[in-house]
């Protein structure tokens, strides 16, 4: 009833192209998240799963049904609004009853219901509130508890922890993974912030100037990412990327550096490594790299590095690690945990496949 | 003026203060001339002995006002008023609603040029349109006359549906008169307020399963009550205070309003009655003053936290 199916879908607006050409399948009771940087068409894309966009064309299917034409309140769908869209003259009582008002729902199970659900988001002290009178934290529970009031198969979210403050969001994030495990509802989230998204996520899709640039399993992402825009976007700090020459599993740097690689590799003129900070080690009393800057954080330290070339790389060492700024390193690359993607970063390269092209 | 005073230095603040007291007096004297007449008609109202000269009453009555009710046509002047200009308010409301709601929201290229075009109707004087609307008024009433005297046989009930509905010399021209130039202004106050309610309302309302008509009942409406508020205070106090529509458009004694009545009262022949009229003034003042206090808790009325940012 409640699979989501997107096929071929576009948005243009006056003939701009916004969002062009998606296709995916969300199962029922999936939690997807599609992440992208700002402005690539993501509230777009949700606002056309939810009615309030017209389809420019391709098909959304929901339950096996063809849902282009139908009207937003007869699509059995809840959404939480960027913007939280409270209706700022109701209580929050009001607020959260109001779906089920509208359906004629008798008064003492509307109040049972929405007692329920404010239990269950903290907000029974709060329910003769009007929202001006509630923090930002307090809002976006009040709006999440407008959508599951009414246990919609589909419930939508649009960056709904974009304005709470980095404690609240770690807790909403817990809170929201246990209420989709509570509900079974589909999920379909929209954020910018890749950690979202592979903290709650059972499926990604990474979304790039309106193109589905990969989908899968958040880990899938992580360790198979299909291009280098992916590469970057899932992990912090985000994956390095060098360019060089590939020659019989060696992979040279412009500075003179050498990785070896799996010998599946052959040989190509022009190529880019990518390597997570975290699959570095940095060789102490050796040369060819120099700090430029050292991060401690405690548990992690990140350390800037560059070479005479002015490649610049990022290292993530575990614990509090010390060094001094301009102290000469060598590095070692994990050479399992090497990428190799062609030159404009659409694609990687398989270890099979650049043997075979070369 | 003030602050200049105060800053003054030591030595000028004598003199200071005798320019900030004589300014005082200044001030007060021009109060006391503007607001003159405004205590006389509210004295002489209640004055058994009153004149056109402003005096303390030596006692207080309820004779004029009792006179203008029950000897005169008082009561029938305010309720020809009130039924008119109340429908017209409404109706001024309902259609500026609508309008002001579709004008705010489209995106249509016809957009602005109908926004002026609206406005530039409040622009043309309404004297300058009596001689076409008449003609037009005319019209109708031919062929509502018709309609009504073949309706029914009943002599009592076709004065009184002419009445109701005639276009000229009935109470429905005169409400569509009214209604079409309040419009204009009140429409553009309902776009200018419904702007600033962002469609996110709309849309969450549309996902909580809200139909148009609901959405426009539970959410937009009560949104919007500033807005209409401030629309109907304007309509209900522009035509309220206009005298020349009925003048045009009626001419039996039993469909005159409020200021009408007046007027007639006043060109009386015989000695001028100052304790009826200024009765009369303040009756017809009242009804603004109570639209205003009424409006007043709707004007105020402002809400925000619904959305973030
Ligand atoms: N009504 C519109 N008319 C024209 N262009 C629009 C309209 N709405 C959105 N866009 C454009 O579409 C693009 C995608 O917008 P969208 O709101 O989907 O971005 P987003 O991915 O949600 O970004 P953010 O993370 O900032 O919310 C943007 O470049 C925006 O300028
Ligand atoms: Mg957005």
């Amino acid at each position: 009833m409640s699979k989501i199916e997107l096929r071929g879908i576009k948005k243009d607006y006056q003939g701009t192209e916004i969002v062009k050409g998606i296709d995916i399948t969300i199962e029922e009771g999936e939690f997807a998240v599609i992440v992208g940087p700002s402005g690539c068409g993501k509230s777009t894309l949700l606002r056309m799963i939810a009615g309030l966009e017209d389809i420019s064309s391709g098909e959304l299917v929901m339950g096996g049904k063809v849902m282009n034409m139908v009207p937003p309140d007869q699509r059995e769908i809840a959404m939480v609004f960027q913007s939280y869209a409270l209706y700022p003259h109701m209580t929050v009582a009001d607020n959260i009853g109001f779906a089920l008002s509208l359906k004629k729902v008798p008064k003492e199970e509307i109040a049972k219901r929405v007692k329920d659900v404010a239990k269950m988001l903290e907000l029974e002290h709060l329910l003769e509130r009007k929202p001006a009178a509630l923090s930002g934290g307090q809002r976006q529970r009040v709006a999440i508890g407008r959508a599951i009031v009414k246990r919609p198969k589909v419930i939508l979210f649009d960056e709904p922890l974009s304005n709470l403050d980095a404690k609240l969001r770690v807790q909403m994030r817990a809170e929201l993974t246990k209420l989709h495990r509570e509900f079974g509802s589909t999920i379909v989230y929209v954020t910018h912030d890749q950690v979202e998204a592979m903290t709650m996520a059972q499926k990604i899709v990474v979304l790039h100037n309106g193109h589905v640039a990969q989908m899968g399993a958040p880990l899938d992402l992580y360790h198979q990412p299909d291009n280098t825009f992916v590469a970057q976007f899932i992990g912090v700090p985000k994956m390095n990327l060098v360019k060089g020459r590939l020659q019989n599993g060696l992979f040279t740097l412009p500075c003179g550096e050498q990785v070896q690689l799996d010998s599946g590799y052959g040989s190509a003129a022009e190529l880019q490594l990518g390597v997570r900070p975290e699959h570095l080690q940095i060789v102490r009393g050796g040369a060819g790299w120099e700090v430029d800057l050292v991060e401690r954080l405690g548990v992690e330290t990140f350390i800037h590095l560059h070479c005479q070339t002015q490649e610049q790389l990022v290292v993530r060492q575990e614990g509090d690690c010390q060094y001094e700024v301009g102290e000469k390193v060598a590095l070692t690359f994990a050479q399992d945990r090497c990428f190799l993607f062609e030159t404009d970063g659409k694609r990687r390269l398989p270890a099979v496949a650049v043997a075979a092209a070369c | 003026m003030v602050s200049l005073v105060r800053e003054a230095p030591m030595d000028t603040c004598v003199s200071g203060q005798q320019a900030q007291r004589r300014a005082y007096v200044t001030l007060v004297l021009i109060s006391l001339f503007c607001l003159a007449p405004f205590f006389w008609v509210l004295l002489a109202a209640f004055d058994p002995k009153a004149s056109q000269f402003l005096r303390l009453p030596d006692s207080l009555t309820l004779a004029h006002f009792h006179n203008l009710l029950t000897n005169e046509s008082g009561v029938r002047w305010i309720m020809n008023s009130v039924v008119i200009i109340g429908s017209a308010t409404v109706l001024t409301l309902i259609f500026a609603g609508l309008g002001g709601y579709a004008l705010s929201r489209t995106q249509a290229w016809w957009k602005r040029p109908l926004l002026y075009a609206i406005i530039l109707v409040r622009i043309v004087p309404p004297p300058a349109l009596i001689v076409p609307v008449y003609k037009v008024m005319l019209t109708l009433n031919g062929w509502m006359h018709g309609f009504i005297t073949g309706l029914t046989d009943d002599a009592a009930l076709q004065t009184t549906l002419l009445r109701m509905f005639s276009f000229v010399d009935g109470y429905l021209g005169l409400i569509l008169i009214y209604t079409a130039l309040q419009l204009p202004l009140a429409i553009w106050i309902m776009k200018t307020f419904f702007d600033a309610i962002p469609k996110d309302y709309e849309e969450a309302a549309a996902l909580d399963g809200a139909s148009q008509w609901q959405t426009l009942r539970y959410v937009l409406i009560p949104l919007a009550l500033p807005g209409f508020a401030a629309a109907g205070l304007f309509a209900f106090i522009n035509a309220w205070g206009d005298f020349l529509m009925p003048l045009m458009f009626t001419s039996s004694p039993e469909l005159q309003t409020l200021p009408l009545g007046m007027f007639r009262a006043f060109l009386r022949v015989d000695a001028i009655d100052y304790g009826f009229l200024t009765a009369l003034a303040v009756i017809y003042t009242l009804p603004a003053v109570i639209a205003f206090a009424f409006a007043r808790r709707f004007l105020t009325q402002t809400f925000s936290g619904g959305v973030k940012g």
